[in-house]
């Protein structure tokens, strides 16, 4: 049998969003972990895909460099992550996005993790809310 | 003893439907959701609730009209008619289109169960389908929130579950990644709270917070086609703490990687510091040629494998004859299906006339010659039980295999044992005072051949198995007790699942033999001029 392929990415973008109540109960456990102050924005890391795969059983365990992403979900045009710590994004500047079935072969995706700075997280101040995570799903 | 009945037949008992689901649906107005409208209107008596899972799940890409702070508990329900209580049994599907109901899908193994008096339902769990991952702990709490729902009916005056259920005998069954879900539903019975991920707040189980308290006395815990550590705890890949069953077909076309088998392994292994000490629960697996993934569930069509597979019809009657067995001995206390599960050839009457199976049983009272976990390196006999291995003409080596054929080693050490000219022996001599074989049943280990060149493709291997006391010898060849199967190749380059061969004490003291007086246990390479085996777990056992 050959092997499936991973999903084709098609583009990757971070957006900053209001967080969820379960979002704000992992806040407070980061404020109580680093005993620092926290913003309290979601970044909601949508992979795009090309076309969007039938779901099976198995699926594909989503790296960042080397640091498996926990859970992902999916969205209409592909998945996304969150992203709790803006400091994540200075961690893992530049790293790729990879999937693997197995955690031992990998497969790079060809895009690295794009960094909110870059004008697609924190609207300016005296701009709208943040959207949802709702709204920030539905493109 | 009588010869127990089919157990993928029908029994005795007339069953009604039921539909149980969280009051206020209404799928009838998300039309891309219509599979699901039978949750609209549960049957009387039967509305549920619905649970905040926030804190381990979102939810997929498709319309659900609800959020993930109120999933609802649906599902459908069989109950047999009469005098309770009975037994109660929840099955789980696994990852698919979330358009399409996946529930219904395990019908036919719940009317099964009903007739022979056993509650039985089939969860919706379709909430968490789609192209999502990581989410089987969530699948877990589901399946545990569900035998809470039932054992609140169970407690109210005038439901017409009240009183009927024996909350004492209790099976979970998932397939595909809710067959990973069983194994974290076992390990998350026991907890009081859990932090899903790193991140997360610590969430209790205790009903403090909405979830749990679950402490279910869990029968048996039985996954189908299961995936493995897609949710892996803060604590380590899950081990499952109950009684484990696990069936997988050889031509899964999605987990193609027979995942489950890790699990397996990590379930009620050995003890290294205390090898003596057992868990006192039972494992078994069941290995089905040409069986393939979707075909589990009957509402799923079949999906590639790249090969011929099994008929539908014949795929469902061998898991009705495996989890009909399982029930009966595990649920039912009919006892006479514990040799189904021990080892399939049990069930040869039951099962179809070419269908070739492998699997394996681990009793939890057992003593080990060899558990062979102590490392890497050439085998030895493993403690409390002291003796020595040799190895004539035969190359032995133990080590972390590809066994699975899955791109990385299993987790568990296994022997592997090359020969090319016949005979080579390996002999295990032993010192019966360090062991009690008399006290067991029976002597097992776990044995398969690989694909690799010694071994002739689509041949079984074999060789002779010798057992000597001091004065006599029995011998006798392995091919005698099971058969060891060339391994399929069709779907991917053949996975290893190896055979638990088990040598009845009795036919030993039959020919003469004092168990108390074993000195030597041998493997002869005398049947075949080459192979690659590999060999796991001999032991004294019931």
């Amino acid at each position: 049998m050959i092997p499936p392929s991973p999903p084709k990415i098609t583009a990757v973008e971070v957006v900053a969003t209001r967080p969820t109540d379960a979002d704000r109960r992992i806040f407070a456990v980061l404020r109580e972990r680093d005993d620092k102050t926290i913003e309290e924005i979601s970044f909601v890391v949508k992979l795009r895909f090309a076309a969007m795969p039938e779901p099976t059983s198995l699926g594909w365990a989503l790296y960042v460099g080397s640091e498996r992403i926990p859970k992902y979900w999916s969205y209409k045009h592909g998945i996304y992550f969150k992203v709790y710590e803006l400091q994540y994004f200075a961690e893992h500047r530049g790293d790729s996005i990879r999937f693997s079935l197995d955690h031992h072969d990998f497969v790079d995706t060809g895009h690295r993790l794009a960094d909110p700075s870059g004008g697609s997280s924190r609207p300016a101040a005296g701009t709208s809310p943040l959207p949802t995570l709702d709204q920030a799903l539905d493109d | 003893m009588t010869r127990p009945a089919d157990p993928s037949l029908p029994g005795p008992h007339a069953f009604d439907a039921v539909v149980y689901a969280a009051p206020g649906l209404n799928y009838a107005a998300v039309p891309p959701l219509s599979q699901y409208v039978v949750y609209d209107s549960p049957d009387a008596g039967y509305d549920t609730g619905s649970i905040d899972i926030s804190d381990f799940a979102n939810l997929g890409s498709a319309p659900w009209p609800f959020p993930n702070t109120a999933m609802p508990i649906n599902g459908q329900l069989r109950v047999p008619r009469g005098r309770g209580p009975f037994p109660l049994a929840l099955f789980a599907h696994g990852n698919h289109n979330p358009l399409v109901d996946s529930t219904p899908g395990y019908l036919y193994l719940c009317e099964l169960l009903a007739s022979h008096g056993i509650i039985a339902a089939t969860i919706d769990v379709n909430f968490l389908n789609g192209f999502n991952f990581g989410e089987n702990d969530a699948r877990a709490i589901i399946h545990l929130e569900h035998l809470k729902q039932f054992r609140a009916w169970n407690s109210t005056a005038n439901h017409p579950l009240c009183g009927q259920i024996d909350l004492t005998r209790i099976m979970i069954v998932g397939h595909s990644r809710g067959g990973e879900g069983v194994g974290h539903a076992s390990y998350f019975n026991r907890l009081g709270a859990i932090q899903p991920t790193l991140v997360s707040p610590v969430v209790p189980l205790d009903g403090s917070a909405g979830l749990g308290p679950y402490g279910f006395r869990l029968s048996a815990v039985m996954a189908i086609a299961p995936t493995d550590a897609q949710y892996v705890p803060l604590t380590g890949p899950t081990v499952v703490p109950d009684a484990y069953f696990l069936i997988h077909g050889s031509r899964d076309g999605d987990v193609f990687t027979f995942s489950g088998y890790d699990t397996f392994n990590r379930a009620h292994a050995v003890n290294l510091p205390n090898p003596t000490v057992s868990d006192f629960r039972p494992k078994g697996l069941l290995w089905v040629y040409w069986a393939n993934h979707n075909q589990f569930n009957s509402v799923w069509p079949s999906e590639f494998s790249g090969a011929p597979v099994l008929p539908r019809g014949e795929q469902e009657g061998i898991v009705k004859v495996y989890i009909g067995a399982l029930a009966q001995a595990k649920l039912l206390d009919r006892h006479e299906y514990d040799a189904t599960l021990k080892d399939h050839a049990a069930a040869h009457a039951w099962l179809p006339p070419l269908l070739l199976c492998v699997s394996q049983y681990q009793d939890p009272r057992r003593i080990f010659v060899q558990h062979e976990q102590e490392g890497p390196g050439f085998p030895q006999i493993s403690l409390p039980i002291q003796g020595v291995i040799l190895a004539d003409s035969v190359g032995a080596m133990r080590g972390l295999f590809d066994l699975a054929n899955t791109f990385g080693p299993q987790f568990t050490y296994t022997l592997r044992l090359d020969w090319n000219t016949s005979p080579a022996r390996l002999p295990m001599n032993v010192d019966p005072t360090t062991f009690a074989a008399h006290r067991f049943s029976v002597l097992s280990f776990r044995t398969g051949q690989s694909v690799d060149p010694a071994n002739v493709v689509d041949r079984d291997q074999d060789f002779t198995l010798e057992i000597s006391t001091g004065m006599r010898t029995f011998t006798a060849r392995a091919s005698s007790f099971h058969r060891l199967l060339y391994p399929d190749t069709a779907v991917s380059a053949g996975k290893i699942v190896m055979q638990t061969v088990r040598v009845p004490i009795d036919a030993l003291i039959d020919r003469g033999l004092d168990p108390a007086d074993i000195r030597q246990i041998t493997l002869s390479f005398d049947q075949r001029p080459s192979g690659s085996i590999y060999v796991g777990e001999v032991q004294f056992s019931d």
